[in-house]
């Protein structure tokens, strides 16, 4: 599919670093200040924004593996990880490692400064810290289990990371010889294309990249994040952590994955977050939107519910439950239906009302089987807007009703 | 030619589409006056056919759109939601080596109100006009579309390019078509993350487009703050946000409107 190029490195991790930044690719110059922005949003990559569009997005959705099932696969492809052994709760350790690294498994970010990462010399730390990890949870996440890996010193810390990035459609490469906590401040990384990125670092660090994009390609994996990499006095490598992504479209055919699936329990897609203003839509973009309007007006979502097209009466009328017992007390509905019915819609709503007359529902029905959609809601004297602005705008600004 | 297939050729065939017929494994017979052949090839040899709207499920779409290409189908929209992105990647590529171009996937297609509809949009949100609408997003090209028929000047082409990372046509390549067709009017549709409303725009520029470009962006109350691995605490959310990309675009000297309304 793309041709890989493997030739003598033209500069080593060393010069790289005492480099300026640079980019390698379309652009070919030599950019400042502006393009380290750039820069770093392509490490940040792994931000919220676009993991939440990932995240809503039906289709083109992420799953985050943990760091002991990244750092199994990283071994079965020959790239070095420390000694290790996994423990869940309720499992009892074989043999311990002394000294050792007991790491958190949650999906969370910056574990180590949340209590995620505990070290153990003594067999009494040991037992102490296993304990504590395996019931504290990190950043309100409980973990999968702990990782206990040997404490290993490295001479230097690389960064190394793989993404099939949307902007390029393409696997881009970056690598910068900050590797660690650190890289988030440095100015020296490289970041292009795979194959352009390849004949600019160490061919020691070229021959990692090519598993990583093996690792890629045959498991559907979207991030392969490697940070830091750790290099021995000898110059052997070892991955002291693993961030992989797994595109959720081809679970089905990954299924050693699906043991790590956290099944969602609805039929929608659902996030709850602070505010007051419930918002209901079919396709994420709508429900973006009226999120948006909501804030607009003035006011605060208090969820991004996505029903997907095509919703039934009873995965609509699900919805509100939910909305319901998650303490919400209005609810924005906007529904433009191309696939989905809007008379289904209407019979869900009417379905909630009947059972809770004093909730404030402002809904808004456009599109397919609207008249039928209508009919029904007149005749249950449920009233409905034709407008995404004009039932926003009395939701937030509000009208006595 | 599943169930979804078959409702969706109907209601394409009434609005003035040209199907020419449909192509489904281990059939060769009709569906309400229109031919079922078992291979693209043959649809391709008897009808002449040079587009292809692909319904299949997700695990056999690579097979289906790579069969498409083979065949000399020249644009494929596709549908389906769910393919892998190494698949699409993989296709991407096949069909720029051969000349063939993807719209989607995870698209709701588009249309030429009045003329032709290659899609499953709700066809009254849309009113033959003179403007261009470009999205990513399905419902809100309803959503806009609908407002610019009652509002506005009505719409000439609206293209959903889809919402996957991976896709077919970026709004750059959009552009193109609407520069050979002379189209003066255009709406983008965008959300946040990634570049492309920007880099389309720029495209547009660079090629001379003189046209009037008003762009919306969806997901500007995204939460920021949160993040995901090491690399994730560099951003504080700004790149790729939507107050970012509207800041550059203002740059461009392009309108961005808040609200739909102000796209009219």
């Amino acid at each position: 599919m793309v041709e890989i190029h493997h030739g003598p490195a033209t500069v080593t991790g060393d010069e790289i670093c005492k480099m300026p930044l640079i980019f390698i690719g379309k652009a070919q110059k030599v950019e400042r200040s502006g393009s380290r922005e750039t820069c770093l949003y392509l490490l940040g990559l792994l931000n919220l924004l676009g993991g939440m569009r990932r995240y809503f997005i039906v289709g083109g959705g992420l799953m985050k593996l943990h760091e002991f099932v990244g750092k199994s696969i990283l071994r079965t492809y020959g790239i070095p990880v420390p000694k290790s052994f996994f423990v869940r709760e309720g499992e009892t350790v074989e043999k311990k490692i002394l000294p050792c690294v007991l790491k958190s498994q949650v999906l969370v970010g910056s574990r180590m400064k949340n209590g995620g990462v505990l070290f153990a010399n003594t067999d009494k730390e040991f037992d102490l810290h296993l304990r504590t990890l395996l019931e504290r949870k990190i950043r309100g996440e409980t973990p999968y289990g702990v990782l206990v890996e040997e404490k290993i010193s490295v001479k230097h810390e690389h960064y190394i990371s793989l993404v099939l990035d949307r902007d390029e459609k393409d696997l881009v490469l970056i690598y910068s010889c900050d590797g660690g906590v650190n890289v988030e401040s440095s100015q020296n990384f490289i970041k292009a294309k795979f194959d352009d990125v390849l004949n600019e670092i160490d061919p020691n660090m070229a021959n990692i990249a090519t598993t990583l994009k093996r690792i890629a390609l045959e498991k559907d994996v979207t991030l392969l994040e490697i940070n830091p990499l750790g290099e021995s006095e000898s110059g052997e490598f070892v991955a002291l952590d693993a961030v992989f992504h797994l595109d959720d479209s081809a679970l089905y055919r990954q299924p050693w994955a699906k043991k790590f699936l956290k099944k969602n329990p609805h039929s929608f897609h659902y996030l709850k977050l602070d505010g007051d203003i419930g918002v209901i839509g079919c396709g994420a973009g709508i429900v973006m939107a009226t999120m948006d309007t909501v804030e607009h007006f003035g006011g605060k979502p208090a969820d991004f519910l996505d029903l997907g097209g095509g919703a039934s009466e009873a995965t609509t009328l699900a919805a509100l439950k939910t909305l319901k017992n998650d303490g919400i007390r209005k609810i924005v509905m906007n529904i433009f239906g191309g696939i989905t019915k809007c008379d289904e819609t209407a019979k869900a709503i009417v379905n909630f009302k009947r059972e809770n007359p004093d909730y404030d529902l402002y809904v808004r029905i456009t599109g397919t089987n609207e008249e039928e959609a209508k009919r029904i809601l007149k005749e249950n004297h449920i009233s409905f807007y034709d407008d995404m602005y004009s039932v926003i705008k009395d939701a937030v600004v509000g009208d006595v009703r | 030619m599943g169930k979804y297939g078959t409702f969706h050729a109907i209601r394409m065939k009434k609005y003035g589409t040209n199907i020419v017929c449909g192509v489904s494994k281990g059939r060769h017979d009709k569906y309400e006056n229109i031919p079922i052949l078992n291979s693209v090839e043959e649809a391709v040899s008897k009808y002449n056919a040079d587009t292809s709207i692909v319904f299949v499920p997700a695990i056999y779409a690579k097979g289906a759109i790579l069969e498409s290409i083979d065949a000399g189908i020249e644009k494929i929209i596709v549908i389906t939601e769910h393919i892998p992105q190494y698949d699409m990647l993989y296709l991407c590529h096949v069909a720029r080596k051969k000349g063939a171009r993807i719209i989607g996937p995870n698209c709701p297609g588009l249309i030429l109100p009045g003329v032709s509809k290659i899609g499953i949009m709700p066809e009254g949100a849309f009113v033959p006009g003179n403007i261009a609408v470009i999205s990513k997003s399905g419902t809100l090209m309803y959503e806009v579309s609908n407002y610019l028929s009652l509002y506005s000047t009505g719409i000439k082409v609206a293209i959903g390019l889809g919402g996957d990372p991976i896709s077919g046509t970026s709004i750059a390549e959009a552009f193109d078509w609407l520069i050979d067709n002379k189209v003066a009017k255009v709406r983008i549709i965008g959300e946040l993350g990634g570049n492309e409303e920007i880099e389309g725009i720029k495209h547009a520029l660079n090629m001379g487009y003189s046209g009037e470009i008003k762009v919306f962006l969806a997901g500007r109350m995204a939460p920021k703050g949160k993040r995901m691995g090491h690399a994730g605490a560099i951003v504080r959310g700004y790149i790729g946000s939507v107050d970012y990309k509207e800041n550059e675009l203002r740059k461009l000297g392009v309108a961005v409107a808040k609200t739909i309304p102000e796209l009219i």
